[in-house]
Formats: structure tokens, sequence, C-alpha cells
């Protein structure tokens, strides 16, 4: 078989993808994303077009630079425990979970999607690029005591987001996607391409439907071309518009949003931690009496991660907060911040943290830009209602 | 990002985008400085002659006979931007010096200064530009002015780059 030849760094020195040919095609222009060259954004399409592109449409996104892994051995299930909050003797097979990796003190690591495969000896797991060399040490330093081998999948993985993915990615398969919900995963075949398996996962990062799919990477970017054919359906989308969907879809951005001081209840993810592992004289993970503290004491819990809106310039990262009542006192820093391009009334929206007390869902503060005081509120999130395939 | 600094952006990313944009929008593209709008009220505001200059921060000065001078940014540096989703502006009659910053141009990612190229009173905001923002992209020399001023010193308009020397600067910078 015909096999493409790669080289795998640019003239300065970032590491490509799979697609990168693709991209450079397509006439994108190309920056350094965790040390990849990544596409942020393509020739034809502004930030907003593409944005709105994938509200309406669908949009191919190369997430090839996040690591993916399978996780074996007879000790996957009591590693897991350790290391996340999650209960994975109880997920059901193909059912993809998104967790959080702790360190002993309960801050986290990255933030991750894990799905149990056929049984509980078999994983697979994607995490960030950004936390690449700091997840290989964690996964090697904690799985020391137990019987688990990762090994790297060396995949390109693209992400097919929007209301028109599954009718798009329907005439590659027999598979009935109707049959496999948001949060599930499946091997599906794609006769077109020699029966080529691919890794499917129904769910993304934008809040739409859509798919994750995880492809060899010698046939990565024919397979991207052909979905690219429906020209009227599906355009490549960069990173601009990856993060302001994200954002609308109330997404936590690792290294912005979360990090490794933050606990899951700080983080506004205590919903990670299953029900049945929050007793903690029964049930030990990496800082999980911290973590378990602060559930069952909610004023441990000094700052959260909140949503917010408001109108005029966007607050952005490093945004300071400010007390509507004492507008001297500083509450909390804004962690993501841009117009919200869904919005016809040109809201800005964002991600913070407050001290709590100020965390809830329409308290009015103040926002520090260019040292003038601007209102904002504290509201829910998501931004928009999300839309997943639930059958 | 633009080696001088117009757009001094407040996110990462979007200092890299800039960065990369104008790297593959330049060369050899004859519409950097943008269409001057002879229909617009930068042009029909007198009979002129106009005297129009440009900064190293890609803003314009489009100065008319009776001293007052509008100023906008140049094609160059919105397509850098990209969207314009919010222009804040200054207040009729506040009194700005050269290298203040008077308000700033954003899109989706970024919040851009905009720097007095010269020192006067604001005498005049372009309030369209608060129902329509993207009046920047579509026609940054023309419709999508920012403010008009008072000149307060002529002498500061001479030191600003004529046309060609702009359009040479950018050349370079490519």
């Amino acid at each position: 078989m015909f096999r493409r030849a790669y080289s795998t760094a640019t003239a300065n020195g970032l590491k490509k993808t799979p697609l990168y040919d693709l991209h450079i095609k397509y006439g994108a222009d190309m920056v350094d994303f965790a040390g990849y060259s990544m596409p942020v954004l393509y020739k034809g399409q502004s930030h907003i077009d593409s944005h709105k592109w994938v509200r309406s449409k669908a949009g191919i996104f190369d997430v090839s630079h996040m690591l993916q892994q399978n996780l074996k051995g007879d000790d996957v299930i009591p590693f897991l425990d350790k290391i996340t909050p999650s209960d994975f003797k109880a997920s059901k097979p193909w059912a993809n979970q998104l967790t959080v990796l702790l360190n002993q003190d309960g801050g986290i690591i990255d933030d991750t999607i894990v799905t149990k495969h056929d049984d509980d000896k078999n994983f697979y797991i994607v995490t960030n690029a950004g936390t690449r060399e700091k997840d290989l040490e964690f996964f090697k330093n904690e799985s020391q005591p137990f019987d688990v081998k990762f090994e790297q999948i060396d995949n390109a993985l693209i992400a097919l987001q929007g209301p028109l993915a599954s009718k798009v990615l329907q005439n590659f398969t027999n598979e009935d996607l109707s049959k496999i919900y948001f949060g599930n995963s499946k091997i599906i075949k794609i006769p077109g391409f020699n029966n080529l398996d691919i890794h499917l996962a129904r769910g993304g990062y934008t809040g739409e439907d859509g798919f994750e799919l995880s492809i060899p990477k010698d046939v990565s970017i024919e397979f991207t071309e052909a979905l690219l054919e429906n020209k009227d359906e599906v355009r490549p989308i960069g990173l601009a518009a990856r993060d302001s969907l994200r954002l609308e879809a109330g997404m936590c951005l690792y290294g912005h949003d979360l990090n490794d001081t933050i606990t899951p209840v700080e983080g506004a993810l205590s919903w990670v931690i299953a029900k049945n592992r929050r007793d903690p004289n029964v049930n030990k993970f990496n800082g999980s009496s911290k973590i378990l503290g602060q559930l069952a004491d909610r004023s441990l819990v000094k700052q959260q991660r909140v949503g917010f809106t408001s109108k005029g310039p966007a607050p952005r990262e490093g945004t300071e907060i400010y007390s509507k009542e004492d507008p001297e006192k500083k509450i909390g820093v804004v962690t993501s911040g841009s117009l919200s391009p869904s919005s016809s009334e040109r809201i800005n929206i964002g991600q913070a943290y407050v001290e709590r007390g100020y965390h809830k869902s329409g308290t009015p503060v103040l926002v520090k830009i260019r040292n003038k005081l601007r209102d904002a509120t504290i509201a829910k999130q998501p931004f928009i209602p999300s839309n997943y395939y639930r059958g | 990002m633009f080696s001088r600094s117009l757009l001094r952006s407040s996110s990462a990313t979007s200092r890299l985008m800039l960065n990369n944009t104008l790297k593959l929008s330049f060369r050899y593209q004859s519409s950097l400085i943008g269409k001057f709008n002879k229909e617009s009220l930068i042009n029909t505001y007198s009979k002129g002659p106009i005297d129009l200059r440009f900064t190293e921060d890609h803003e314009y000065v489009a100065a008319h006979p009776d001293q007052t001078a509008f100023i906008g940014i140049t094609k160059y540096a919105s397509d850098a931007i990209g969207d314009v989703t919010f222009v804040e502006l200054p207040e009729i009659g506040d009194k700005i010096d050269q290298g203040d910053v008077i308000g700033s141009i954003e899109s989706v990612k970024s919040s851009n200064d905009i720097f007095a190229p010269i020192s006067g009173e604001v005498i005049a905001i372009n309030e369209q530009l608060n129902d329509n923002a993207p009046l920047v992209n579509s026609d940054p020399l023309g419709d999508g002015w920012i403010v008009q001023v008072k000149v307060e010193d002529a002498e500061q308009l001479k030191e600003l780059q004529n046309e060609q020397e702009y359009e040479e600067s950018l050349k370079q910078d490519a």
C-alpha cells in the first residue's frame, strides 16, 4: 500500500501533526500551540465566520496534538481509582468519562476523557497537548506499584463538530450512527477506505453534536479531505473558533481555567467525583481528604470557578474582578473571556475565579479594564444551550 | 505582533495570530493601506487639501485645512486584528497627548490599544462604531474613522510618515 512519507517538524522546530500538509493546502495561518504547528484560521473565513459555521453546519478540527493512549493491565481500575475521583469499575464499556487527574494535594494535573473498552483491563485515554510531558511523567510515577501498561497511539485525531456532523459521517459508514449516543464510543468501519477501522467517540468540545475520530495517520489526510468534499456542509476550522466555541459551551481550557493548584471542587467540577467515592473513610484517591473535606464543608472553598457576562470591552484572562458594593475590594480574576460570537446582542462571556459568596448566578460584580470599573454579572454556564445527540 | 505598538494585545493567542496573519497577508498586495473613501466624512468634511499621514502604529491622520484631523487605523492593521467586534472611543472634549491610549479596538480574542498619533482635543467621535464596529474592517480609511481632533501642534503632523514612507515601512516589515 502507498505510504506517505512524513517530515515531523517544521523549519522552526515545531512538531507537525499528520494533517499538517492539509492545513497548508487549505490556506491556514499556522501558529505555535503547545510546541505544534497548528491552524488558527483558514483562508477565506474570519473567526466569526468559522464559529458560526460550526454552530450551523459542521467543522473539522485537527486535534492530533492531543495525547492518545491505550491503558492495559490487571490493575487499571485500582490505578484509575488512585489518580481520579471517578468510578471506572461501574462505568459501562465504550462509555466516555470526563474526569481529572489529581496530584497528592488534590490539584488538577489535567482534565481527560477516559473510555473503558471491552473490559476492566482495557481503556483508552486522551489528555491535553500542552501537558504532554507532565502527564507522561505523572503516569509513569503513579503507575509504578500497579500492573498497568501505557501504549501511545500514533493516530491522527480529528473532531467533526456541528449539527450536520452526523449526516456527513453517515455517508462513509454502514454503522447506524443514530444508535450511538452522546458520550459513547465505538470502532466503526469505513468501506470506502479498505474497511478501515476508526475509533469514534460521540461528543466534543463545542457544545454541538459531533465526533472525535482516531484515524491511522497514513490515511488521515485522504479521509479528512473526503469529509471536506462536502463543501456546503463541512469546513476546516482552526484554533481561534475552537476557543470561542468551547467558551460558549462552558468548557474549561486547561492551563487557563484549571491548573494543578485548583481542586475539582474549586474548579466547579464536583460532578466528576463519583457518588460512591465521597466517603472519606472508605475511598482514598490522590488529595481525597482535601477534596472530600471541601465537598462536606464549602466554607473550606476560598475561590470557585464561575461564568460571567458583560457588555462593552471584553474582560480577558487576567482582568481583575471587584465587589459591586465595595469597589475597592478585589474578589477575583478572569481566566478566559471574549465576545460571544453567537450572541446577537454582542454579549461578552467568560470564566473567572471569585471568592465564595460572590459565586452565585446573578451576582453583580465589577471588572477593571483599562483602569475603569465596568459592570459584569456572574452567570450560569453553558452560555448557549448544548446540542448533544441523546437519541 | 506588530513590532510597533498599536496592537498591544492582551492575550497570548491573539499575539500569535496577529503575527501570523501579518506575515501571510503582506507581500505584494496593493491594498495594505486601504482605499481612501472619498465619499466619507474624512474627505467631504472640507474642500481640502488633505494631508494624509501615517504612524508606525498603523494609524492614519487625515488633516484638514481648519487644523482638525480624522484618526483611524489602516487596512493593514484592521486585517491583522480580524473581525472588529467593539471599539472603545474617547469622549468629546478629552485632551489627548501624543502616545496616550485613547481607546481600544477589539476582536473576538484580542484587545488592541489605540494610541494618540498627535496631541489635541477630541472634537468628534464616530458614534456609528457603537452599533457597527465592523466598519473598521470594511472601510478603515472612510466610514470606519475613529475620532476627529483639533490639532494642537501642526509640527507633529510633519514628523509622521507620508503615504509612500508608510508603504515602504510595511515592505520592510514583511
